[in-house]
C-alpha cells in the first residue's frame, strides 16, 4: 500500500505535511495515546523541551508544528502536522522544509526515554493537562450539548468515547502505560503521509521522506475499513427513542436530535450529503426556514452528518420554555424528508452549495491534504471532480431512499434554569 | 488603466489591489488574487455598535438610538419583500452572510461560478430595506436567542466585562447586538432613520477579493448601484464621539458562571494612535506577544509547568481612532495566581533587556506568516477594510515589519501603566 501521498499547486507559497498514525482503539487506550502523543511533542532527545521547539521552528520562518487527535468513525488517529514556507519565497532560498523534516523525524522517533520510560515530570503535567480538558468540556454548552449526544447515541461504540477519553480512565494512566502506548502507535498503526502545497523543488520529496523515515513505515498494517462506516450495518440502531433532559444553569437551552442510518452503503455517501444539506446544512434548509424564520424559535440551527460513522446530529438553540414547540417543528422536517416532501430548487441548491464546497477545497492546502488522507484509509482515489459528478448525479428519489434509512434515535435537551430571571 | 483606477502591487505576496471612487463616493477595492477558485463579494457601511449619537439625516436632528440597532439593521436587511436574501443566495448555490462589529457593518457573498449574479444580489440586498412592524417582531425572537447564546458564551463575558471595567463612558463597552430590553424597543421606524443615515453610498465601501476581471467588475457595480439610488444624499454622516477619560471605570469584574476552567482576561488601557501608527503599534504588540507570552517564551514555560497556564497566553492590541487597548487572556485552574504573575511580569519586561536574537527571531517567525496568511483570501479583505476605516496605507503592516527596531518595543512596553490596567474572571 501507498505511505506517501502528494498535492502540488503553484498557486500556494507554503507546504502542508501530515504525518498520520490510524489505529483501532478503546476506552481504556484513548486517554493514553493522547496523554503519549502530548509528550511527544512537548521535546524529544534534542529538542528538550516546549519551548526549545518553538525556537527552533521560529528560526524556520514560523514553522508552524502541532498535533492533532480524531476520531475517524470507530478508528482514532493521530496527526502531527507541519507547515512552512516553500523556499522560492524566502531569503537566500533558506530550505526550511527540509529542516523541518527532519525534526519531525525527531519528535516522533527520537524522543526522551530512559530506561523504557518517559520523563515523570512531563507525563504528571501532561496527564493533569487532558484531565482538565475533560473536565472542561461542559464550560461551552452548545457544543457540550452535541459531545453528550454522541456520547448517548454511540454509547458502547468507540466513536461515542468523548476525543480525550472519559475522565476516570485518564485518572488511572500510569507512567509506565505510556511506553507501551508509545511503542504500540509507531509500531502498529497504520502510517501514511500527505504533503500538499506549492512543491516546486520538491518534487522528490517522496525520496527524502523515505531516506528520513526509512524502516519507519514499511510495516504492512492494514487497517480494518469495516471500523469506518460499515460497523453501522451491524444494526446499531434501537427501536424505542430515548428523550433525555439535563439539567444544568444556562440562559439557553439546546435541544439536539440524533439519528442512525441503517444498513449504510458506500454508495450512500452522495445522497445523505444531500439529505443533510437538505435539512439543515444551508440557509435554505428545512431546519432554517422553519425553526429561524418561520417560527422564530432560535438562532442557530443545524444538521451534521458524521461521515464516517453514519449518524446524523441536529441541533438548535432555544428558549427552554419552547421545547416541545422546537421538537415538533424539527420533527416534521425529519418526516418531511422521509416523505419526499422535497422541492426540485432544494434539491439542487442544496447540490449546488456541495459542489461549490468540493471546489473550494481546490483553494485549501489543508483541505486538500485531508481529501488524500481519506482516500488513503479507504484505499481509493477519487478526485474532486468525480465527487462532484457524483454529487450532482443524486435526485430526489435517492434522498427519499436513504431518508427511509435514517432512523430516529434520541431527543435530548441541556440547560435552560437561568429563564426565568 | 481606463477609469481612473489606482492600482496598488504588493510583489511579495502575489496580489495587486486595485482602488476606484465611484461619482456617488462610493469607494470600491479588488483586490487580484491570480489561480484561485473562490471569490469574495462585500458590501459594507463605516457604521456599527458605537455608532448610537449621530444626526438623523432625514431630519438633521441629533438622536440617540437603543443598543443593538445596527446589529438588528444587519439582520432585517436580509429580509426581502416575500423572500429572505439567505434564502435567495443559497437558492443559487452562494454562500452569504453578514456582520456586525463596533465600527462597521459588512455583507459579504461567496462564490465559485457566480460572481456577477451574487455582486448583484449583494447590491440589491444592501439597498432595498424593507421593514414592516411585522418583519421586526419576528427576529425580536431570533436576535433574543443570539443574545442568550453569548450570554452563556464564557469568552464572550470574560472579554466584555474587560471593555466594562475600562471604558468609563465609550459606547465600546455595550453588547454588539444589545440586549433583550434594548432590542425591544427598536421598531420600523428606527431602523429607517439608521439606514438613510448610514446606508449611504459615501459612508460605504465595496470590496472584492479574487480572481476577477477588474473593468468588468467595475462595470457591474456601477450598473446596479444606478439601480437603487433610492438614498444618497451627498452630506457627510455626523456621528458623535464621547470624550472617554484616561483612567479606568473599575479595577476588577468578577462573574460567577460555574465553570471548570475559569478565564481571566487583563486589559490595559492606552492612548489612541492615528492612522499608520496604529498598524505599528499592532505589529509591535504581536511581536510583544511572541517574545514574550507565545510557547516560545520563559513566562509561558514556567506558568505552564507550574500548571498556571493550559493551551496559550494571547496578548493582543485592538483599537481605532478615539479607542485604544491591550488584552492578555489565558485559562486557569488558579486564576488568582497567574493574575499576579501576569503583572509582575508585565512591570519586569519593562525595564529589562531585550534579547536581540530573540527579537529577530520573532521577526523572522512573522515574514513566515505573512506569506502563509496570504494564501487566505481573508487576510487580503481584512486588510482592505481595516485601511477604509481607519484610513491607513495599505500593506503598511508589511512594510512597516522590517522597520520596527528593539526600541519600539521598549517605548510600547511603557504604554502598559499598571494604573490603567482592569482584571475579568469568570469562573
Amino acid at each position: 500500500m501507498e505511505k506517501i501521498y502528494k498535492v502540488n499547486d503553484s498557486k500556494f507559497k507554503s507546504i502542508y505535511l501530515s504525518y498520520n498514525f490510524t489505529f483501532e482503539t478503546n476506552k481504556e487506550d484513548i486517554p493514553k495515546n493522547v496523554i503519549t502523543s502530548l509528550i511527544l511533542s512537548k521535546g524529544s532527545k534534542k529538542y528538550k523541551t516546549s519551548k526549545e521547539i518553538e525556537k527552533y521552528l521560529s528560526s524556520l520562518y514560523g514553522t508552524n508544528f502541532d498535533i492533532n487527535m480524531e476520531k475517524i468513525g470507530d478508528l482514532y488517529n493521530i496527526e502531527f502536522r507541519l507547515e512552512c514556507v516553500n523556499k522560492k519565497f524566502l531569503p537566500n532560498n533558506e530550505d526550511v522544509f527540509k529542516n523541518a523534516i527532519n525534526f519531525l523525524s525527531e519528535i516522533i522517533y527520537n524522543p526522551k526515554i530512559e530506561n523504557n520510560e518517559f520523563d515523570k515530570i512531563i507525563f504528571e503535567r501532561e496527564k493533569s493537562f487532558i484531565i482538565d480538558k475533560i473536565n472542561k468540556k461542559k464550560d461551552e454548552k452548545l457544543r457540550y450539548a452535541v459531545l453528550k449526544t454522541e456520547e448517548i447515541l454511540c454509547e458502547k461504540e468507540p466513536f461515542g468515547i468523548y476525543i480525550y477519553g472519559d475522565i476516570k480512565d485518564a485518572e488511572n494512566v500510569k507512567i509506565s502505560d505510556i511506553y507501551d502506548a508509545y511503542q504500540n502507535i509507531i509500531n502498529n498503526s497504520n502510517i501514511s503521509i500527505i504533503v500538499s502545497g506549492n512543491l516546486s523543488g520538491y518534487e522528490d520529496i517522496d525520496q527524502y521522506l523515505k531516506e528520513i523515515f526509512i524502516n519507519r513505515f514499511n510495516n504492512d498494517n492494514e487497517i480494518d475499513k469495516t471500523l469506518i462506516n460499515k460497523s453501522v450495518k451491524r444494526k446499531f440502531c434501537v427501536e424505542d427513542v430515548k428523550e433525555i433532559k439535563e439539567k444544568i444553569q444556562t440562559n439557553q437551552a439546546v435541544i439536539t436530535i440524533g439519528l442512525r442510518v441503517e444498513d449504510l452503503e458506500q454508495n450512500d455517501f452522495y445522497a445523505l450529503n444531500v439529505y443533510n444539506s437538505i435539512l439543515g446544512g444551508t440557509p435554505s434548509s428545512k431546519l432554517f426556514q422553519n425553526v429561524r424564520e418561520k417560527e422564530s424559535l432560535a438562532y442557530t440551527t443545524k444538521s451534521r452528518y458524521y461521515r464516517f460513522k453514519g449518524i446524523f446530529i441536529i441541533y438548535a438553540g432555544i428558549e427552554e420554555s419552547n421545547y416541545e414547540r422546537a421538537k415538533k417543528v424539527i420533527l416534521d422536517q425529519i418526516s418531511d424528508m422521509e416523505n419526499g416532501n422535497i422541492s426540485e430548487l432544494e434539491l439542487n441548491s442544496s447540490k449546488q452549495s456541495l459542489v461549490n464546497d468540493l471546489l473550494e477545497w481546490n483553494d485549501s492546502k489543508i483541505s486538500l491534504a485531508k481529501l488524500a488522507y481519506t482516500n488513503a484509509i479507504n484505499n481509493e482515489k477519487i478526485t474532486i471532480d468525480e465527487l462532484i459528478t457524483n454529487m450532482k448525479a443524486v435526485e430526489i428519489e435517492d434522498v427519499v431512499r436513504v431518508a427511509k434509512k435514517v432512523k430516529l434515535q434520541l431527543i435530548y435537551m441541556l440547560g435552560g434554569e437561568d429563564n426565568e430571571k | 488603466m481606463k477609469n481612473n483606477i489606482e492600482i496598488i502591487n504588493n510583489d511579495n505576496l502575489n496580489e495587486s489591489i486595485y482602488k476606484k471612487v465611484l461619482e456617488n463616493g462610493l469607494e470600491v477595492y479588488i483586490c487580484v488574487k491570480k489561480g484561485f477558485t473562490k471569490k469574495i463579494g462585500m458590501f459594507g457601511t463605516k457604521y456599527g455598535s458605537i455608532n448610537n449619537d449621530f444626526v438623523d439625516s432625514s431630519t438633521g436632528e441629533r438622536i440617540n438610538v437603543p443598543d443593538g440597532v445596527a446589529h438588528f439593521l444587519e439582520h432585517k436587511l436580509f429580509e426581502q419583500e416575500g423572500a429572505n436574501a439567505l434564502d435567495l443566495f443559497s437558492k443559487e448555490g452562494i454562500s452569504s452572510n453578514a456582520y456586525t462589529s463596533f465600527d462597521q457593518t459588512v455583507y459579504y457573498f461567496e462564490t465559485i461560478d457566480k460572481f456577477k449574479i451574487g455582486l448583484e444580489m449583494l447590491i440589491k440586498l444592501v439597498k432595498t430595506p424593507y421593514f414592516t412592524e411585522e418583519n421586526v417582531q419576528k427576529e425580536q425572537g431570533i436576535i433574543g436567542q443570539e443574545i442568550s447564546m453569548y450570554d452563556d458564551d464564557p469568552n464572550f463575558n470574560v472579554y466584555f466585562n474587560t471593555l466594562r471595567a475600562m471604558y468609563i463612558k465609550h459606547p465600546i463597552r455595550i453588547d454588539i447586538a444589545g440586549t433583550i430590553d434594548s432590542i425591544s424597543k427598536i421598531d420600523k421606524e428606527i431602523l429607517y432613520k439608521c439606514y438613510n443615515t448610514f446606508y449611504n453610498s459615501n459612508n460605504m465601501f465595496i470590496v472584492i477579493v479574487g480572481d476577477v476581471d477588474v473593468e468588468n467588475t467595475i462595470d457591474i457595480i456601477n450598473e446596479n448601484i444606478k439601480l437603487y439610488e433610492n438614498v444618497n444624499n451627498k452630506d457627510k454622516v455626523i456621528k458623535f464621539g464621547v470624550d472617554e477619560p484616561k483612567n479606568i471605570l473599575q479595577k476588577r469584574i468578577e462573574k460567577d458562571m460555574g465553570l471548570y476552567m475559569p478565564q481571566v482576561s487583563i486589559g490595559y488601557k492606552l492612548e489612541p494612535a492615528q492612522k499608520n501608527d496604529r498598524i505599528k503599534i499592532e505589529i509591535i504588540a504581536d511581536i510583544v506577544s511572541d517574545m514574550y507570552f507565545s510557547k516560545s517564551s520563559n513566562f509561558f514555560e514556567i506558568e505552564y509547568n507550574k500548571g498556571a497556564a493550559n493551551d496559550t497566553i494571547d496578548f493582543s492590541y485592538e483599537g481605532n481612532k478615539d479607542f485604544a487597548h491591550i488584552i492578555i487572556s489565558t485559562t486557569s485552574i488558579n486564576v488568582n495566581e497567574i493574575e499576579k504573575d501576569i503583572f509582575e511580569y508585565i512591570e519586569k519586561i519593562k525595564s529589562e533587556e531585550i534579547d536581540t536574537e530573540l527579537f529577530e527571531n520573532t521577526k523572522r517567525r512573522k515574514i513566515g506568516e505573512n506569506m502563509v496568511a496570504s494564501e487566505n483570501l481573508n487576510s487580503s479583505y481584512r486588510r482592505i477594510i481595516d485601511s477604509i476605516l481607519n484610513e491607513n496605507t495599505i500593506y503598511y503592516d508589511i512594510e512597516v515589519l522590517s522597520n520596527i527596531r528593539i526600541e519600539d518595543i521598549k517605548d510600547f512596553l511603557k504604554t502598559l501603566e499598571l494604573s490603567k490596567s482592569v482584571i475579568s474572571i469568570v469562573k
